[in-house]
């Protein structure tokens, strides 16, 4: 369950958007920001939020690439599988780093900390092969640099 | 306005070069509010609130020459004038900062360094247009940009370049953020106002086109976060000076190109539009890298036909690039050298491009797929002169698809056919790839 | 009025109509799947595609996008637009399983016919087909989503046409999903026209599930018995087993659509406990014997109470053919009572709102469509008229007002649920407290819904004054005509002449009696195909044919008089056959359980036996008029007759 304050911030905002609607989106984000990932919990939640039916919001979560309508890991990582990370080796990079993580791409570490998952172009094509962990851009990845920011990843979210 | 000495960028040409959309770049961070607007920025917003009529900015973009730098190239002062400014109800701006296009990422890089120039081009945009409410569409992944934006529009509305009457001319104005979450077929304008609404992103028919029918029902521009970064330096300096910026008489200002693939230096660059190609990747890209030769490249990002050698002196403007079968698009040129196969690219390509297929229309839901799997039977050594009379009839048919999107898909795939005919035959005709080691 | 040319047939259209509406006026099918003429337009398919030759577009277009206009030159049999087609047609089957041998759809599948037509044979896509888990959906809709062609026409009509919330699409690309966030009924009321408008086979008819092919089906033009708006059907029967029932396109009263209690609530015409043979006091007897009782008894009746202790019962769901013939029994029998109704304030409803339909305009389910402004007075559209919400959702949908006056109480009618029913009403609704309230004055095309309560002469008069057209629900599929004949012969119902006379007998025809008056009756004679507790009740039962095995007539609640036609023999589905007695050891000409009769039939049977010597025919008089409808036609406006229209 959101707590009220979160409730209300996203009533707020619900309240100054143009159509309940439009606000959609970002209420998805922000629940799954909650919870980890958009929970059945969650759906009925944006519905209510939003004056839809949990399934109208579901036509919207299952169209976007990074609404995950499954349990993740505390970081999605996703890696970009488009043209220039192709062309610069990006990819071999995706096996190869479910291979160090000991998972299938689209698996999570048992340990809950990564989710696995190929992604369309990040925009970052000059710093190609690239990846994207939670809302961290990170480029001009090899495999080791590529493990080595999972592992500060890791150590940030140990820490806090 | 900031001048780089071209040859510092290691071009052959020795002249200085503006910079109307990095000028106020600094290196390693973000530009801050005061430094633009000390540098002189939010000059043009001042300039256009006290002294010109909405129509007049409208008409000082159209003299520039201005074409949209979100792929299709349309002249932005005429699609601001296609807005019917006598129907009741709201109009609309949008923003269109989507950039998924593979290749492409130029709006992040003008964003994360500098979020003002666009803020102060929709400023303008929307009092041309006789907008009160614009948004700014931006893709999941641009945090660091969204935020910069989120941070600026605060700092507009404080210093009263953004709201309620602003800078005391009786003209309102907001701005609004929508961050996506991920999707290519946002970025296509009438997917991206159903996006917006909170509706699944399938595009919508057209006529009735977005100026008179957009968002809402009202009437609604969209435009690249390029093409209305421009506008403040138009406003501020003139059609006549954004024009000159160009290489050539027949082309207009600066635009972004966007570096990727096998070249020393991978990164965005301001050039004056009408480069030749070869210049480009020789120039600001520092030629190929160590071992590298030229083979292809796609010009404008992931759905414009390749290029091969003999295109080395296109000039890169929208009309020469698409004289020589290919489009500017997005200005992202991603380069490939001798060892890469071309099928395999393709294949990646359509391969992304079925995966973002909206789902709406039979020839790019099911047609991409099949495309991408006679790529894949080529690849893998079994293909036939069959497997090219398909790829043909799809190149063909898939222009009649709902949106652009799968006829941009199939861009990749017509220069395959086009210019390399030869590496695809050999696939088929050694029954393997011949840029992998025999087994 | 665009004038344009199609493979060299020249066409004129009205404005505002598709190129693809165009063809198909002068008998060229351009192939669509996404496009519906209820739904209009999506582009979706691309299977439309023509070539155009000259006019203000050219090139390859699809005609379910294009509106006609002058100067067009189209060709259909174009080279490139018919490759389009084709590969269309390639690219859906290359996921579309080879089941059609299992599918239900199978003979009535559009996918099925386009693949057939455009010459699609051979497979050259050799990879693997995507696969789809299907969901439940309740007990009427079969899902089986490999089938789906992705038209979106499903969720075009359940979400946007009908209002449903709980059904869509998920996903996107090749992945598209047409389902429910998870397992579980529908919810929409109309949900079943799924079945009917999904080109392919994704949603068939549960209840009809793997029983026959199209090719095999016995069809006839028919009218829905299950309320007074008289929805367009086709049954479906095979083997003498109604087995579903679709919709039949009517613009004047259902459109293309029907609700699931019209579509799914039949199944009382297999049962086997319906009667199918004449009955005496429960001891199954000839037909001669059994009319014979029946004379007899009515005569004892006769001697005993007198003849006025008689009550001839008619009821709202009986075909106009056997309720015009009541009378004379009435009269032959001298009975006491001539009831149209059982209820007297079904009686009073139906009867105030026919003699008002006959003042005021009545407004058409198409009226309705077109509405700017309605109000809604005492009614309860799910409960009595399904296909009347859906009528005003449409004219919601396109900016109509709707008002919905509340009662005293300030509370509407409950339904079953025991829900308030507006809260489920596919439209919006601004709840006003008087009529008098609402800016008819202000409105180009107004409509008020009636129920026919208390309110009646103040709508009455607000129509008078306004103009508005009136559209009321009645109880029955012949309330209306019932009411009609009630008025002719001076008739009252059945509750009135028990509390006015010493009712002592009864024959009903097609009636329910009420329970607690059964045991006090010495004589029940009942006609009848239901297994209803007057029959249960009666000493004599003599079966009738349901509506599907005869040919009748309803009117509906605006007075449209329609004719149904004879879809399948009566008798025991073979289905319900004793397996037991196999090989049969009796052997007749007979239908097994075939014996039931249309209950017009019986009742001329009846009043010849009575004495009568005249040849009876049906719709004598003033009923002449409806001797000649014509099933598939918009049928006869009795209303409009009354006030003079034409
Ligand atoms: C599939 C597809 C994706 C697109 N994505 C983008 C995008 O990310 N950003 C963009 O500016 N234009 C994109 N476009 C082009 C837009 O539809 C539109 O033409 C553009 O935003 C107009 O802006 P401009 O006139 O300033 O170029 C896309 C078009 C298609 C067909
Ligand atoms: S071409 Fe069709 S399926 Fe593809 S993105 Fe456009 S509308 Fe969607
Ligand atoms: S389920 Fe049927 S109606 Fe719905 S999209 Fe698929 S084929 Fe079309
Ligand atoms: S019927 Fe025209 S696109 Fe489907």
């Amino acid at each position: 369950m959101i707590d009220n304050e979160l409730k209300i911030t996203l009533e707020q905002r619900v309240a100054a958007a143009v159509t309940p609607r439009e606000a959609a989106v970002e209420v998805m984000k922000e629940l799954q920001h909650h919870y980890g990932w958009l929970t059945d919990e969650a759906l009925h939640e944006a519905a209510n939020l939003l004056g839809l039916s949990p399934l109208q919001v579901e036509e919207l979560a299952t169209f976007y690439e990074m609404i995950y309508r499954r349990p993740v890991g505390r970081r999605v990582v996703h890696v970009c599988d488009s043209i220039s990370c192709w062309a610069m080796g990006g990819e071999t990079l995706l096996e190869q780093l479910a291979g160090r993580l000991g998972i299938g791409v689209g698996e999570t570490t048992s340990d809950g900390m990564f989710t696995l998952l190929p992604c369309c172009c990040l925009g970052n094509c000059g710093q190609s092969p690239t990846m994207l962990v939670g809302d961290n851009l990170y480029g001009g990845l090899t495999l080791e640099k590529a493990l080595d920011i999972l592992q500060r990843e890791r150590e940030g979210i140990e820490t806090k | 306005m900031k001048l780089v000495p071209m040859r510092r960028m290691g071009t052959r040409c020795n002249v200085i070069m503006e910079q109307p959309l990095f000028q106020h770049n600094k290196p390693g961070r973000c530009v801050t509010f005061a430094e633009y607007r000390d540098e002189g920025g939010f000059a043009a917003l001042q300039k256009a609130l006290k002294e010109l009529s909405p129509k007049q900015v409208e008409q000082a973009v159209s003299d520039s020459g201005l074409r949209g730098r979100g792929g299709a190239g349309f002249p932005t002062g005429r699609k601001w004038s296609f807005v019917p400014r006598d129907l009741p109800g709201p109009r609309w701006l949008i923003c269109n900062c989507d950039e998924m296009e593979p290749g492409t990422y130029k709006d992040r890089v003008l964003l994360e360094a500098n979020p003002y120039s666009l803020l102060e081009g929709i400023v303008l945009a929307s009092y041309a247009i006789g907008v009160r409410h614009a948004f700014i569409f931006i893709r999941r992944g641009y945090e660091t940009a969204t935020a910069n934006l989120q941070r600026g529009i605060t700092e507009c509305l404080a210093a009263g370049l953004l709201g309620e009457n602003i800078l005391g001319s009786g003209f309102s104005c907001t701005i609004d953020v929508h961050s996506s979450a991920g999707r290519y077929i946002c970025g296509e304008e009438t997917a991206l106002m159903n996006a917006l609404e909170g509706k699944r992103a399938n595009p919508r028919a057209k006529p009735p086109f977005p100026a008179v029918k957009g968002l809402w029902g009202g009437p609604t521009v969209v435009n690249n976060a390029e093409s209305l970064a421009n506008v403040p330096g138009i406003i501020s300096k003139g059609p006549a000076w954004f024009k000159a910026l160009a290489r050539t008489p027949e082309a207009a200002g600066m635009k972004l190109f966007c570096i990727s693939g096998h070249v020393v230096n991978r990164s965005c660059f301001e050039l004056p539009l009408g480069m030749e190609l070869g210049e480009i990747i020789e120039g600001p890209c520092g030629g190929m890298r160590p071992g590298s030769r030229f083979k292809a490249c796609l010009p404008g990002g992931a759905s414009t036909p390749y290029f091969s050698a003999e295109h080395w002196q296109v000039p890169m403007d929208f009309d020469p690039v698409a004289k020589a079968g290919s489009r500017l698009g997005t200005g992202g040129i991603v380069i490939f050298d001798q060892d890469t196969c071309l099928v395999a690219a393709t294949l990646n390509l359509v391969r992304f491009y079925a995966r973002e297929s909206c789902g709406w229309c039979t020839p790019c839901r099911e047609g991409l797929p099949y495309v991408v799997h006679v790529l894949e039977t080529i690849e893998a050594g079994k293909g036939s002169r069959e497997h090219i009379a398909i790829l043909q009839d799809h190149i063909k048919l898939l222009n009649y698809a709902f949106c652009a999107l799968a006829p941009g898909a199939m861009g990749p795939v017509q220069g395959l056919l086009n210019n390399f005919m030869d590496e695809l035959e050999e696939h088929i005709d050694k029954q393997r790839c011949p840029f992998k080691a025999r087994e | 009025m665009p004038k344009l040319i199609i493979d060299n047939i020249p066409v004129e259209v009205t404005q505002g109509k598709t190129v693809l509406e165009a063809a198909k006026s002068v008998g060229i099918t351009i192939p669509h799947f996404c496009w519906h003429p209820a739904l209009g337009k999506a582009g979706a398919c691309r299977v439309c595609a023509v070539k155009m030759v000259d006019g203000p577009v050219k090139g390859i277009q699809m005609s379910c996008m294009l509106e006609a206009q002058d100067g067009m030159v189209v060709s259909t049999t174009d080279a490139e637009a018919m490759a389009m087609r084709k590969q269309v047609i390639e690219w859906l089957m290359i996921n579309h399983p080879h089941d059609c041998p299992v599918c239900d759809e199978g003979g009535e599948c559009q996918l099925q016919d386009y693949t057939i037509a455009g010459g699609h044979g051979l497979r050259r896509y050799t990879g693997k087909k995507r696969t789809h888990v299907n969901q439940y959906l309740g007990p009427h809709i079969e899902h089986e989503m490999n089938r789906c062609i992705q038209c979106y026409r499903c969720v075009r009509f359940y979400q946007e046409f009908a209002g449903g919330t709980d059904f869509g699409v998920m996903g996107s690309a090749g992945r598209i999903y047409y389902g429910r966030v998870a397992d579980g009924p529908l919810e929409s009321p109309f949900a079943g026209n799924l079945v009917d408008i999904c080109p392919t086979g994704v949603f068939t008819d549960k209840t009809a599930r793997f029983r026959a092919r199209y090719w095999d089906y016995d069809m006839a033009p028919s009218v829905c018995p299950h309320c007074s708006l008289g929805c367009n059907t086709v049954p479906a029967a095979r083997y003498r087993e109604l087995l579903k029932v679709i919709a039949r396109q009517n613009d004047a009263v259902n459109g293309w659509f029907l609700c699931d209690k019209g579509r799914f609530t039949n199944s009382a015409v297999n049962a086997p406990e319906r009667p199918r043979v004449p009955l005496i006091d429960g001891r199954q007897v000839a037909w001669e014997e059994a009319l014979a009782a029946l004379l007899l008894r009515i005569r004892e009746i006769g001697t005993e109470y007198g003849a006025e202790s008689l009550a001839i019962v008619g009821s709202s769901g009986l075909s106009m053919e056997a309720a015009s013939l009541l009378h004379l029994l009435h009269e032959k029998t001298g009975a006491g009572s001539l009831c149209y109704f059982v209820d007297a304030g079904e009686a009073q409803q139906s009867a105030t709102v026919t003699a008002c339909l006959n003042e005021q305009a009545s407004a058409s389910m198409a009226d309705i469509q077109a509405a700017d402004l309605i109000a809604l007075v005492e009614c309860d559209l799910l409960q009595d008229g399904p296909m009347m919400a859906l009528a005003v959702r449409q004219a919601w949908r396109r900016g109509a007002k709707i008002s919905l006056v509340e009662d005293a109480a300030g509370t509407v009618a409950q339904n079953d649920n025991g829900l308030n029913s507006t809260d489920k009403l596919p439209f919006e609704v601004e709840r006003v407290a008087s009529l008098i309230d609402i800016p008819f004055a202000d409105a180009a095309h107004p409509v008020i819904i009636f129920g026919g309560g208390d309110k009646m002469s103040e709508v009455m008069a607000e129509a008078g004054k306004t103009g508005a057209k009136l559209a009321c629900l009645l109880g029955g599929p012949n309330s209306f005509g019932a009411a009609l004949l009630a008025k002719e012969y001076g008739a009252i119902s059945l509750a009135e002449a028990v509390a006015d006379k010493k009712v002592r007998a009864v024959v009903s025809v097609e009636a329910d009696i009420p329970p607690e008056l059964l045991p006090k009756l010495v004589v029940v004679a009942t006609l009848d195909w239901r297994n209803t507790e007057t029959v249960k009740a009666a000493h004599i039962v003599l079966p009738t044919t349901a509506w599907v095995e005869m040919d009748g007539t309803y009117i509906n609640n605006e007075g449209r008089a329609q004719r149904f036609k004879k879809v399948m023999q009566p008798g025991l589905p073979i289905k319900g056959l004793n397996p037991s007695l196999h090989p049969p050891r009796e052997h007749t000409p007979l239908v097994p359980g075939g014996q039931s009769r249309p209950a017009w039939e019986i009742l001329v049977d009846i009043v010849h036996r009575l004495g009568s010597e005249e040849d009876i025919q049906l719709f004598a008089g003033q009923w002449q008029r409806l001797r000649d409808l014509d099933a598939t036609g918009n049928g006869l406006l009795l209303t409009d007759i009354e006030r003079g229209i034409k």
